[in-house]
């Protein structure tokens, strides 16, 4: 095929964002198009470059078919939204019923967690997957929180192994990720600056890392409540169609249940600290569109 | 020919739905029997027809069907559902309706 057309489907290809089967159906279905369109033009005795240059101008702007595809397959099933919303209401039932403290809940919630996530992973990363995916994390950040009451001199574990290893990680998931759609790395980081917020709030003053349980168990009905908004929040993101609109719910809802966050944290979570937060929110969301925009420069760069 | 865009914008759905309830077609096949019944008067930027079909197929309206053809090359045929059939005679009422409506509009003579 003309190098013209190469590109057009390139372009396509780039601004669909579906998974890897969609993808191949709409670029398959479109080059079929593609190359019956091409054969009558050169049967109307139109060179190679001129069907090629006339193919790309019937077909219209690439942006736009991709982008009207995207829309009309992006809004997922009920069924589908409520996967997307079934981690955070586990996290949610785990605080509001204190079941955090019971190990067998807490080892329960996160086995199922990371059978999802393997699931998913493994099955063509539906939009589904990524909330799930997020909390499988929660065991890295718990092994860090634990390094945090290693008897002092062991912080050399903490700086040459931890550290690296989980930044490592955290790099691969969310690239991977980005590789689908920057947008599902938002969706699956953003409830990071709300579980920061209630960690920082339960601390007790002036002796970090320690924690109060007795306020955490006071927090509990918050906490709970705030997870409902993420499960809401992600519901209402699979469901919507427009990539503008899920990119407002997420980041609306994510400063909202911020704010909430702050209101009932009574005062523990100081003005510095909630700026902090927002400004951790705005980067889950900043930091995956500009990878995703490297990650694409290098790949064309490669071409 | 904008204006006549424009008022596709809002019929491309029973455009759609009417051809394929005649028989199933793919999406090449679509745009030249549109411009052949309509005589060249429809007429729109190809790649956007796809977007429309996948739409529509996700309503549960019409269903892709990938026909393998001599030569190993592949075709997706669009089917209308039944679903589509019942949405179509809707769709055609409307029509009928707003075009006697229009009519009496703007030929008040005739009535």
């Amino acid at each position: 095929m003309v190098t013209e057309l190469n590109r057009y489907l390139d372009s396509v290809r780039d601004n669909l964002r579906l998974d890897l089967s969609s993808e191949q159906e709409v670029t398959s279905e479109l080059e079929t198009h593609i190359d019956e369109r091409l054969h009558e033009l050169r049967q109307a005795g139109l060179s190679e470059e001129e069907a090629a240059s006339t193919c790309v101008k019937l077909l219209g702007s690439a942006k736009l078919v991709a982008r009207q595809i995207y829309e009309a397959h992006s809004q997922g099933t009920w069924r589908q939204a409520l996967l997307a919303s079934m981690p955070h209401l586990l996290f949610g039932l785990l605080f509001a019923l204190n079941w955090w403290q019971g190990i067998g809940w807490l080892s329960g919630t996160l086995v199922l967690v990371l059978a999802m996530a393997v699931y998913g992973w493994w099955h063509g990363k539906p939009a589904w997957l990524f909330p799930w995916l997020g909390y499988s994390l929660v065991p890295v950040v718990v092994a860090g929180l634990m390094l945090l009451y290693l008897p002092k001199g062991w912080s050399w574990v903490t700086i040459l192994l931890y550290i690296p290893l989980a930044l490592w990680l955290l790099y691969r998931v969310t690239v991977q990720t980005i590789k689908r759609d920057w947008l599902y790395s938002s969706l699956m980081l953003f409830p990071v600056p709300i579980i920061l917020g209630w960690f920082l709030a339960v601390q007790l003053e002036g002796r970090f890392p320690e924690f109060s349980a007795e306020r955490l168990r006071d927090l509990a009905p918050w906490i709970g409540l705030s997870f409902l908004a993420l499960a809401v929040t992600a519901a209402t993101f699979i469901r919507l169609r427009q990539r503008w609109l899920k990119v407002a719910v997420l980041f609306i809802s994510g400063l909202l249940t911020l704010i909430m966050t702050a209101c009932y944290a009574g005062g523990r979570l100081g003005l510095p600290a909630f700026l902090l937060l927002i400004l951790i929110l705005l980067s889950l969301f900043l930091t995956p569109a500009l990878l995703e925009r490297k990650i694409r420069y290098c790949k064309q760069s490669d071409q | 020919m904008a204006q006549a865009r424009e008022l596709m914008k809002g019929s491309t759905d029973s455009l759609l739905l009417y051809l394929l309830s005649q028989q199933p077609m793919y999406g090449y096949q679509i745009i030249k029997e549109l411009e052949r019944k309509s005589q060249g008067y429809f007429r729109f930027k190809e790649g956007t027809l796809y977007p429309a079909l996948h739409r529509l197929e996700k309503s549960g309206l019409l269903l892709g069907k990938w026909q393998l053809l001599p030569g190993g090359r592949q075709r997706r045929y669009y089917h209308i559902t039944d679903k589509g059939r019942y949405i179509l005679l809707e769709k055609k009422h409307q029509w009928q309706d707003f075009l006697v409506a229009m009519n009496l509009v703007l030929q008040p003579t005739n009535t």
